[in-house]
């Protein structure tokens, strides 16, 4: 057939948007990392900078530091998600998981590695829920556990951020997998329901989750406000290293910034290639094993260390908030004590009016890209709808594709790019591209949130809508999104809290003129007064909340005395 | 002795959904449990595997060979099912598939021979590297079944398995089917609604509901 579906512009403006600025970003990096960067008169192309890239003072620690926490986070949170799945499908703790899944992934990056932090430091509540009785400590220890030179913390509490978000992504591809025929088929030939996660659903998985195991890579390894609270100082991991020079008043130590954020590419790119590789040749050394007919689960004795380790990141993420509550309302807490010997609200009546100004950017900022990024999703979305029904030409399978650039490549390598070419064009420090820069993000979250509901819809409901109505428009505005009020609000709710989340982008195409939440949350983090920090940490997390809190509010009010509407 | 349903029924909140079945089931018989949908053919198969869902209880008892079944997870209990669907891996091609199903302790030559030798029965040769989605209904269907006798069960469960096949395949496969059971001589249980596909001479159940 001819011609070309319905509602085109919507993918071509998403496609065009993401090519434009990811390339425009790539090469604003690659130019100043050659000593490119007329702004400050230099125009001579050399590779000195690379030089001075490799001779700074620490760069290998710097460099292992990054490696370390961004690999080992990824692979332990990859082996954990799968012998999770392996060992609980099905069972009270998957379907716990499955219910609280959407509060655990609003809470902020940033607030949970402070309230993550509040725990595990000498200081923190775990030791404190021991000591004295069993510790004898009255005073913390003097160990190096948060911001550990290896950045074992920062590791571990990636892992725990990670975690409900490879769950998430595996609870959506389990839908397009036939679990059950599977399991029977399997247990029929005498497997136990371990060896056929193992030996059959997860290679059949893998292909689903592929590129969100490559996002979790590439944000494990540029991390940097987690990597500010949690990781280690001196020398800090890379993206804080590249931070560092980015804001360095000198500006030649934007150059400095620019070839680190190119091989912090480099890194992301390399270890996707490496284990892509170790995908391919596993599928060819694990054949023999896959049809050797063993059917008896070797690792049976992980299912207790695998539970016990599921549940204890449902712990972590919890407690994380409940010992933010307790510091925000603390006014004296001495060391081994369990609890505050005395309770104030002053630190909240202080941090909510010195909060006003960044929360109003952040809930503008949010409100404006989540809501761009809801009309983008739902055109494009309409167009695949179009093209499914009239098999036209059309952008549905790029779409899919490019949706995941801006995960794919890590945020301070682009971002710092298009920041110098907009330092270079003397257009920085604009609300509008900070907004268009949350967007990037934005977009993919609400995108892959959105589209197995949307897709989903009955479109014999539109098509005798239209017989009725006959406008395309007022079928659409009428009758098919008010329909899907509870998924599109829950897809806005989603894009609103990764906007809030950001911290990169706000640092970098903010260009120091625009605070957010966040920016002011990891600014503090370094500061002594707990209190202080955990009323900011707490306002960071309750937007997001309040936002999902609304997507559920909002339908059930609407359609209260509608039982069609409540499922 | 082979295998025996003892007044077995299955209560789903407290009733029964079909009066107790009694049955024997010598080795190569084929014993068919006929019934309109949704009477409990397949929930009655599904205790018989031992997938039985947890909304319902069992009474009764089932032995295979003297074994209680009742007392073994569904993979313990040797029992091999057909469905409706193939379900063949999609990932693999169909060696794999096959080999999967043989028991651990075989030798990978041995284990080609057997895939061979399975596949030359079906009419099948040189299959082994094919992909699954290539092949046609009749042929998957035909895998299918090698695949749940290549592991040897001691009985083979069969769940409608003919009706997604057109009339001309059906009355293709199921006489092979039918001969490979006689050939493994294990006792079978098929399950259908279709007169046609019971076997010649072999016992009929009619799992009905007492009113009243």
């Amino acid at each position: 057939m001819s011609g070309q579906a319905k509602g085109r512009i919507f993918p071509v403006v998403v496609i065009s948007l993401f090519c434009v600025v990811i390339l425009a970003g790539l090469f604003g990096t690659l130019l100043p990392s050659m000593n490119y960067l007329p702004v400050i008169g230099h125009t001579h192309v050399s590779l000195s900078v690379w030089f001075d890239f490799f001779s700074y003072p620490g760069i290998q620690t710097a460099i292992r530091v990054t490696l370390f926490s961004g690999l080992t986070a990824s692979f332990g949170v990859v082996c954990l998600g799968f012998l999770f799945i392996t060992f609980s499908y099905g069972n009270a703790l998957w379907k716990f998981f499955e219910k609280i899944l959407s509060p655990v992934l609003s809470i902020p990056h940033a607030a949970f590695a402070i309230g993550f932090g509040f725990l595990i430091a000498p200081s923190g509540w775990l030791i404190r829920m021991v000591s004295p009785k069993m510790t004898g400590f009255t005073v913390p220890p003097d160990w190096i556990i948060l911001n550990d030179p290896l950045g074992i913390s920062l590791s571990i509490a990636l892992m725990i951020k990670e975690f409900p978000f490879l769950i998430m992504v595996t609870m959506g591809a389990l839908g397009q997998l036939d679990i059950k025929k599977t399991l029977l088929v399997g247990r029929a030939l005498g497997y136990t329901k371990e060896q056929i996660w193992l030996k059959i659903l997860i290679p059949r998985l893998y292909p689903h989750l592929r590129l969100s195991i490559f996002a979790v890579i590439a944000y494990s390894l540029s991390v940097a406000d987690m990597a500010i609270i949690l990781g280690p100082s001196s020398p800090p991991s890379l993206s804080v290293l590249i931070l560092k020079w980015f804001n360095d008043p000198v500006m030649s130590f934007k150059l400095l910034a620019a070839a680190g954020s190119l091989f912090l590419f480099f890194m992301v790119v390399l270890s996707i290639l490496c284990v892509y590789l170790i995908e391919r040749s596993a599928r060819v050394f694990l054949r023999p094993w896959t049809t050797s007919g063993k059917r008896r689960s070797f690792l049976s004795p992980l299912k207790p260390i695998i539970f016990f380790m599921g549940s204890g990141i449902l712990f972590f993420t919890a407690v994380s908030s409940v010992i933010l509550v307790i510091w925000s309302l603390t006014w004296q807490w001495r060391f081994p004590d369990f609890l505050p010997t005395a309770w104030t609200l002053k630190l909240w009546t202080k941090g909510l009016m010195s909060s006003f100004d960044p929360v109003m950017t952040t809930l503008l900022t949010g409100v404006a890209s989540a809501f761009i990024g809801l009309i983008l999703t739902v055109g494009c979305l309409e167009h695949e709808v179009a093209a499914g029904k009239t098999r036209t030409r059309n952008y549905t399978g790029y779409i899919h594709y490019f949706l995941y650039l801006p995960l794919l490549v890590p945020q301070i390598t682009f971002m710092a790019g298009i920041q110098l070419l907009l330092v270079i064009t003397k257009m920085d420090g604009y609300w509008i591209t900070l907004m268009v820069s949350h967007l990037l993000f934005v977009l993919p979250y609400m995108f892959i949130a959105l589209s197995a509901t949307y897709l989903a819809f009955d479109g014999r409901m539109t098509d005798q809508a239209m017989v009725l109505k006959r406008s395309y428009t007022s079928v659409l505005f009428r009758i098919k999104l008010p329909m899907l009020i509870k998924p599109i609000l829950f897809s806005f709710a989603i894009g609103f809290s990764v906007s809030v989340a950001q911290y990169i982008p706000t640092m970098l195409v903010g260009a120091g003129r625009f605070s957010t939440i966040t920016t002011e949350v990891v600014s503090i983090a370094s500061g002594s007064d707990r209190r202080a920090i955990a009323v900011y940490a707490l306002i960071q997390q309750f937007l997001p909340m309040m936002m999902y809190a609304l997507a559920i509010i909002i339908p059930k009010s609407l359609y209260y005395n509608r039982k069609g509407m409540q499922v | 002795m082979s295998l025996e349903l003892e007044k077995v029924s299955i209560l789903k909140q407290g009733s029964t959904i079909f009066d107790p079945v009694n049955l024997v089931i010598k080795p190569g018989e084929i014993a068919t449990i006929m019934g309109p949908s949704r009477c409990g053919k397949s929930t009655l198969l599904s205790a018989v595997s031992g997938s039985l869902d947890a909304v319902f209880t069992l009474k009764g008892s089932i032995f295979l060979y003297g074994r209680d079944m009742l007392t073994l997870p569904m993979e313990k209990r040797n029992i091999g099912i057909l469905f409706q669907d193939d379900l063949l891996f999609p990932h693999m091609d169909i060696g794999s598939n096959l080999a999967f199903a043989i028991k651990e302790k075989t030798s990978r030559a041995q284990r080609n021979t057997l895939i061979d030798k399975a596949l030359k029965t079906a009419g099948l040769k040189g299959f082994e590297k094919r992909d699954p989605s290539s092949l046609s209904g009749g042929q998957k269907a035909r895998i299918s079944l090698l695949r749940s006798l290549l592991a040897k069960p001691s009985a083979l469960l069969l769940d409608e398995p003919f009706s997604k096949l057109d009339q001309t395949l059906k009355a293709k496969i199921r006489p092979f089917v039918f001969s490979q059971i006689k050939k493994m001589n294990i006792p079978a249980l098929l399950v259908t609604h279709d007169p046609m596909d019971c076997p010649e001479g072999g016992v009929i159940l009619n799992l009905n509901k007492e009113k009243g």
